[in-house]
This record gives C-alpha cells, sequence and structure tokens, in this order.
C-alpha cells in the first residue's frame, strides 16, 4: 500500500530529540520510518520481540544482549521502547566528533554499552561464568566445556588487573584502551 | 478556495458524462476488445505512460525548489542558487534510499567467510575485536536490514500523485495539489469505471469461452481454440488493470512443456506472463466462485488443481508435476519458487521442491517499474480485495519480462545448488539483489538451524585462524609429559624415522622448552 508512514511525529519532538541527540532533522524522520516499521502491530512502542523480528539480529550471537542492552538503558519500564528513547539508544553510535569538548565523554558512553553486553546481571562485574555465557553463544555447542573454561580464564586473566577473579568496569576500559572503539562502535549515516 | 475548485470541477464532469459518458466508455471497452483478440496494440497506454512520468518529475521539481526556498529563510540568495545541483533522474533502483553505511555488518561477513584480514592471532583478542563488530553490526541491523525491507512496498524517489505513496514530510505546493486533485478525478471517475467493465468482459469471456471450448471434440482444434481464447481473455485483463509490459529475449519461451520458474511480486504475475503464452496453473482447489473459475478452465485444457489434502504429501504433488510435465502435449507450468510475494526489490531463496521435478528449466524474471502504481501485494497488510481495488485505482502497471535461456541441471549438482543458480541468473537479468535469506522469514521467526550455523562459522574462524590451536595443544605437551618413558620413546622414533619431521621437532623445541627437555631425554635414553 506504498509506505503511508504519515508522521505522527510533531516538529517539537523533533526539534527535542536532535538537541538531545544531536541527529538532524532528516536522520530522526528516516529512525521514525523504520521504527514504525518494526513495530509492526502499530502499538506506538517497541516490546522485545520487535526487534528479535529482525532476521540479521536474530542470527546475531550478541542479538539478544544488544535487545536487553536497549531496553535497560531505556530505563523505567523496561517491557516498552518509545521512539524517543529508541534514538537515544542509537545516539551512543554517533561517530565521536573530535572537535566537540565531549569527546572522552562519548568515549566512555561506548565503553559502556560495550561492558553491558558482558555483565549480565548488571553488577558492575564480568564475571569468569557471565564471560562463558557469551563466548557460548559465539561459538555454541563446537567447543568442549574444557576448552570454554581455558578460553575464559584466559581472558579474564589478561584483564583482571587487581586478581579478584573478575573484571570492573575500571578494568575493562583500562583493557580497552588500545582498541580503538571510536571506530568500532561509530554507526555513520548517509546524507 | 481549493474546495470551491474541485466542486466546480465536479459540476463540469457531471455534466460532461451525463452526455458523453456510457457510450464513450463502451466504444472503449470494444475497442480493447478487439485490440486483444487480434494481439495488436495502438500503444496508447505507452504514451500516456511518458506523460504521466514527466509530469511527475516535474512536479518533484516544483516541490524539491519550494523545499529549498523554505529551508534557506536566513541564507543569501547567491547561496542557495549555487547549492541547487541538478535534479539527478533516477530510476529507482534496489540499493537507493539507504540511511546507513553498513560497514561492520559487512565486516562480519566478510570475518565469518574467512575473507578477511587477520591483524591479531591471540584467540582473546580476536574474540574481544569481534564481539564489538558483532555489537555495532546488531545496532546497525536494528537501524536497517536485508529482509525486513524486502517485505513493504519500495520507496519512490519522486510522487507519483497518488495519495497512498505520499510522505507527509514532503512539501506540498499549490500547483501540486491541483495535479492531485485533477489526476484524483481522472482515475476515480474515467479509469476505474472502464477497468470495472473490463475486469467483467474479461472474467466472463475467460469462463464461458474456456467452458465452450471445452466441448470441442478435436484435440489440436480445441489446444487453438484454448490459447486464443487466454490469451484474448488475459490481454483484456491487463488492460483492465492498465498494465505495460515489455516481453524480451521471447524465443526462450517455453513451448513444449516443462516447467518455468519466475519471482513472485503479486497475484498479476500469473495474468502477466499469461499474456504472451500459455502456462498450465497451479494451485488449490477452492470452492466458491474461484473454485468455479477453476473448473471452467479445466474443461478446456489440463491445469493441475490440488485438494487440500494431496497438497500437504509432497510426494504425491512431485509425482503429479512430474507427470505433467514430462507430457510434451501439456502446457509448461508456471511455478513461483519464493513461496511468497517479495517487494521486487530483491530474489529471496527458492524453494527447492520444483527443482527437483525436471532437469530442465525455464527462468523468467521480472521487474516491475513501481512509478506509475505499486504491484507488490502485502498480504499481511492488505486483503486481496483491498489489493485488487489498488491496484484498479493506480495510474498503470509497467512491467519486464525476460524470458532467459533454460537452465539444465549440472553433473552432481543437488537441488539447492541449482535453485541458487537459476535464483542468481534471475536476479541479474532483473536487476535485482541476490538474496539467501528464506521469504518464510515474512511470517515466522529465524530457524534455530540459521543460528547454529553462525556458530559454527565463528567457531571455525576461531580454531582455524587464531591460536586456539596451539592453546589446544599445550594439552599434547600434558599428554607427552604423561606418557610412560617407552611410548614416548617410540613416538620419537617414528618421527625420527620420517625425514622432515626432525625438522619440525627442532623448530617446535626452539619456541617450547618442554619439549626440547623431551628430546634431549629421548636422545640421551636412546645413547
Amino acid at each position: 500500500m506504498g509506505n503511508s508512514s504519515s508522521l505522527m511525529l510533531r516538529d517539537e519532538e523533533i526539534e527535542q530529540i536532535s538537541g538531545e541527540t544531536e541527529f538532524n532533522r532528516n536522520q530522526i524522520v528516516r529512525l521514525y520510518s523504520r521504527f514504525l516499521s518494526l513495530d509492526k502491530k502499530g502499538q506506538g512502542f517497541l516490546e522485545r520481540e520487535d526487534l528479535m523480528n529482525v532476521p540479521e539480529l536474530a542470527v546475531n550471537p550478541l542479538g539478544d544482549r544488544i535487545v536487553d542492552a536497549f531496553f535497560t538503558l531505556a530505563g523505567k519500564d523496561d517491557k516498552h521502547l518509545n521512539f524517543r528513547q529508541f534514538v537515544q539508544v542509537l545516539a551512543y553510535f554517533q561517530p565521536i566528533d573530535k572537535t566537540k569538548r565531549n569527546e572522552n565523554n562519548d568515549r566512555s558512553k561506548k565503553l559502556k554499552f560495550a561492558f553491558m553486553m558482558y555483565d549480565l546481571n548488571r553488577n558492575g562485574y564480568i564475571t569468569r561464568e557471565e564471560f562463558k555465557v557469551i563466548l557460548n553463544s559465539m561459538v555454541g555447542a563446537n567447543i568442549t566445556a574444557d576448552q570454554l573454561d581455558k578460553i575464559a580464564d584466559r581472558t579474564i586473566e589478561e584483564a583482571d588487573a587487581d586478581q579478584d577473579g573478575k573484571i570492573s568496569f575500571e578494568e575493562f576500559c583500562k583493557a580497552m584502551e588500545k582498541t580503538d572503539i571510536e571506530d568500532k562502535m561509530s554507526i555513520r549515516f548517509l546524507n | 478556495s481549493t474546495i470551491a475548485a474541485s466542486a466546480m470541477l465536479l459540476q463540469f464532469v457531471v455534466g460532461l458524462a451525463s452526455l458523453f459518458y456510457l457510450p464513450f466508455i463502451f466504444s472503449i471497452v470494444l475497442l480493447v476488445i478487439f485490440l486483444s483478440a487480434t494481439g495488436l496494440t495502438l500503444g496508447i497506454r505507452k504514451r500516456i505512460a511518458h506523460l504521466l512520468i514527466a509530469i511527475f518529475e516535474w512536479g518533484s521539481d516544483v516541490s524539491e525548489s519550494e523545499e529549498q526556498v523554505s529551508e534557506s529563510v536566513g541564507e543569501t540568495r547567491e547561496e542557495t542558487a549555487e547549492e541547487q545541483p541538478a535534479p539527478i533522474r533516477k530510476r529507482h533502483s534496489s540499493s537507493d534510499l539507504r540511511i546507513i553505511k553498513r560497514e561492520h555488518s559487512e565486516l562480519i561477513d566478510s570475518k565469518l567467510l574467512g575473507q578477511d584480514v587477520l591483524k591479531k592471532k591471540s584467540t582473546v583478542s580476536v574474540l574481544v575485536d569481534d564481539s564489538l563488530d558483532f555489537i555495532s553490526a546488531g545496532i546497525e541491523s536494528i537501524i536497517e536490514d536485508n529482509v525486513t525491507s524486502r517485505f513493504s512496498a519500495e520507496q519512490l524517489p519522486s510522487w507519483n500523485l497518488l495519495s497512498r505513496t505520499k510522505y507527509t514530510f514532503m512539501h506540498i505546493s499549490p500547483k501540486l495539489t491541483i495535479l492531485w486533485i485533477l489526476g484524483f478525478y481522472f482515475r476515480y471517475l474515467i479509469l476505474v469505471p472502464i477497468r470495472v467493465c473490463l475486469f467483467c468482459v474479461g472474467m466472463a469471456s475467460m469462463v464461458f469461452i474456456t467452458s465452450a471450448v471445452g466441448y470441442v471434440p478435436n484435440k489440436a482444434v480445441k489446444k487453438w481454440l484454448n490459447r486464443r481464447a487466454m490469451l484474448t481473455s488475459m490481454r483484456i485483463f491487463s488492460r483492465s488493470f492498465s498494465s505495460i509490459v515489455n516481453f524480451h529475449d521471447r524465443h526462450n519461451r517455453a513451448t513444449q512443456g516443462g516447467i518455468c520458474v519466475a519471482n513472485h511480486t503479486s497475484p498479476m504475475d500469473v495474468m502477466i506472463l499469461s499474456c504472451d503464452n500459455c502456462y498450465a496453473m497451479v494451485g488449490q482447489k477452492q470452492g466458491g466462485i474461484l473454485g468455479f473459475i477453476q473448473k471452467s478452465l479445466s474443461k478446456a485444457e489440463h491445469h493441475i488443481w490440488f485438494e487440500r489434502s494431496e497438497a500437504k504429501d509432497r510426494m504425491a504433488v512431485s509425482n503429479r508435476m512430474r507427470e505433467h510435465v514430462e507430457d510434451p502435449t501439456k502446457l509448461p507450468i508456471i511455478i513461483f519458487p519464493e513461496g511468497t510475494c517479495i517487494n521486487n526489490t530483491s530474489v529471496m531463496m527458492f524453494k527447492k521442491g520444483s527443482f527437483e521435478i525436471s532437469e530442465t528449466i525455464y527462468p523468467v524474471a521480472m521487474k516491475y517499474d513501481s512509478r506509475l502504481g505499486d504491484a507488490f501485494w502485502n498480504s499481511s497488510k492488505q486483503s486481496y480485495g483491498e489489493y485488487m481495488w489498488m491496484m484498479m485505482t493506480s495510474w498503470a502497471i509497467t512491467a519486464d519480462v525476460w524470458y532467459l535461456p533454460p537452465m539444465t541441471r549440472m553433473e552432481g549438482e543437488d537441488s539447492i545448488a541449482f535453485a541458487r543458480r537459476v535464483k542468481k541468473a534471475i536476479a541479474k537479468a532483473g536487476g535485482l539483489v541476490d538474496l539467501e535469506w528464506d521469504g518464510a522469514l515474512k511470517r515466522e521467526k529465524v530457524s534455530n538451524k540459521l543460528i547454529a550455523l553462525q556458530q559454527k562459522l565463528y567457531f571455525e574462524r576461531l580454531s582455524t585462524r587464531t591460536s586456539m590451536c596451539s592453546e589446544i595443544t599445550d594439552d599434547s605437551i600434558d599428554i607427552l609429559k604423561n606418557m610412560s618413558e617407552d611410548d614416548r620413546n617410540q613416538l620419537f622414533k617414528c618421527l625420527d624415522e620420517a625425514d622432515d619431521d626432525n625438522a619440525v621437532i627442532r623448530k617446535v623445541s626452539e619456541f617450547i622448552p618442554e619439549v626440547a627437555a623431551l628430546v634431549t631425554e629421548a636422545v640421551k635414553a636412546e645413547e
């Protein structure tokens, strides 16, 4: 029936979101169109299922971790995601503009998002067990429990500075110092 | 004021209608019947289509320039004059109108296929690196993905004066509004009545003529009559939707049985293909009107209609189709292996069933031009009736059909590979994106098999390209240490006897002191 994305988004809302997230008007409108197409039941908000309906996300090993992060960052109601919250989370992945003051803040936000992928129970630490769960979702039943343990051990060891058997956010950031987070976790819009 | 203008226009039209309307419509219907029966064309539809497209492009020029004027409030005149680029008259293609650069998704794809350049070697660093890419690729797929976009109508670069394709963020000027009103009246008051008449005439002719033909005793005459009847009716139908079809490479048409395979976009695919060639249809037996139509069609020619219970039995289906295909007196079958309607920007996975029936396939590629009317049927959003009404009230349906040369299964090629090869050829001919995703994802979730496949690919990446292997062979050092002396000596003797292995052990000893120690021990023991 054609792309009848009748814009239920008012201009003031677009202005507001643009101010908060630094997306420009065009990008916000395109994201809104995408939001509407993900919201198949037309409820005005997204649920976990709506995001997991994207096949490419469903086959991504970190797929449900990502969806989890969306809903955690959205705030109080962690079952429903409205458009504003949707865009706010996507804003974490904007390329860092080195001319603006907030460079360190942006880098820290991206690292926080990545940290959330591993820290399953959100207690601020990545434990060996949590890492094993992630590793398991990436390789599935193809490795033995033994190999799984070994790799998990080695990984935790490398980053665990204070030797407490788990990785805190500071240790995580330190371990990621050499990685070009800005490049790895930025998504460029075509204009 | 626009309301007043449209009221006046309406009165004028009503006046005209009472004088000229009915005779006008009837004469057009008769003309169409004559043209369809003889297979001629006056080229009127094509000319009107060109005119309409020129009008749309003028209209989008108007709206673009007005948009730029309104945005340039605050900028100087000179700046806007410089910044107005010449509008690019692009034919919409499947890769247009993307929002983001999908760098991370492409990177992940190349990693899983083993095609990337690996900078780090240790398993841990590769894992961490890859997991960041997985995260970004996941977010990219939330913003824009290759699959869900294929199940909704494609976007147009310039508005075609149908309110169904209007984006409200496009600036609408008074000129465009008037154009739209004129277009609206033209479509609903002139085109729709003609089309509805033609549709009824076409339906009636198809049903009654084929029933009549069924009584003809002579087989050859019957076949010829059926062909003429079907072609005529289908041409009337296609004119009833104002479809403009270009057939390419007609020498590749299937003429003596066989299976034709095509990409699926709308229920009208069969109608369009039947304007040029007669096909045997395949489908489930329906009740009611559709069932009546099916029965009449079957009187004149062999079609394959399955009972609901039979349809579930794949063997029975295959056998019946195979019987039909191997009989050269019967018409070629037309099959759509995608299984569902896709929005014509891509071709999705072909189900292998149809490729198991015959060794030779006649592929057909179809590409619709949605500037004058989008033929895609989104069955989850529209019912069949709504869809037909949408088609009747569009400007026209434009399509290109390419007949590809027949393809035969190669030695040792299985049905899945054969299906993939044919799909690739069809996608290439139609200028469509070739995707391996299953069209069933329109309604179903991703199957666990796909997820397991991804995991397997990732595991292969880790085990063959990172040092995970050497980490595993740490175990072999332990094993060597735990072996009894005799066994170890035996082992090293075997290794000694092989020519190159000495060099191997020497090299390994340089890196792993434990092995060096073992080797010297063994050598000492031998002496």
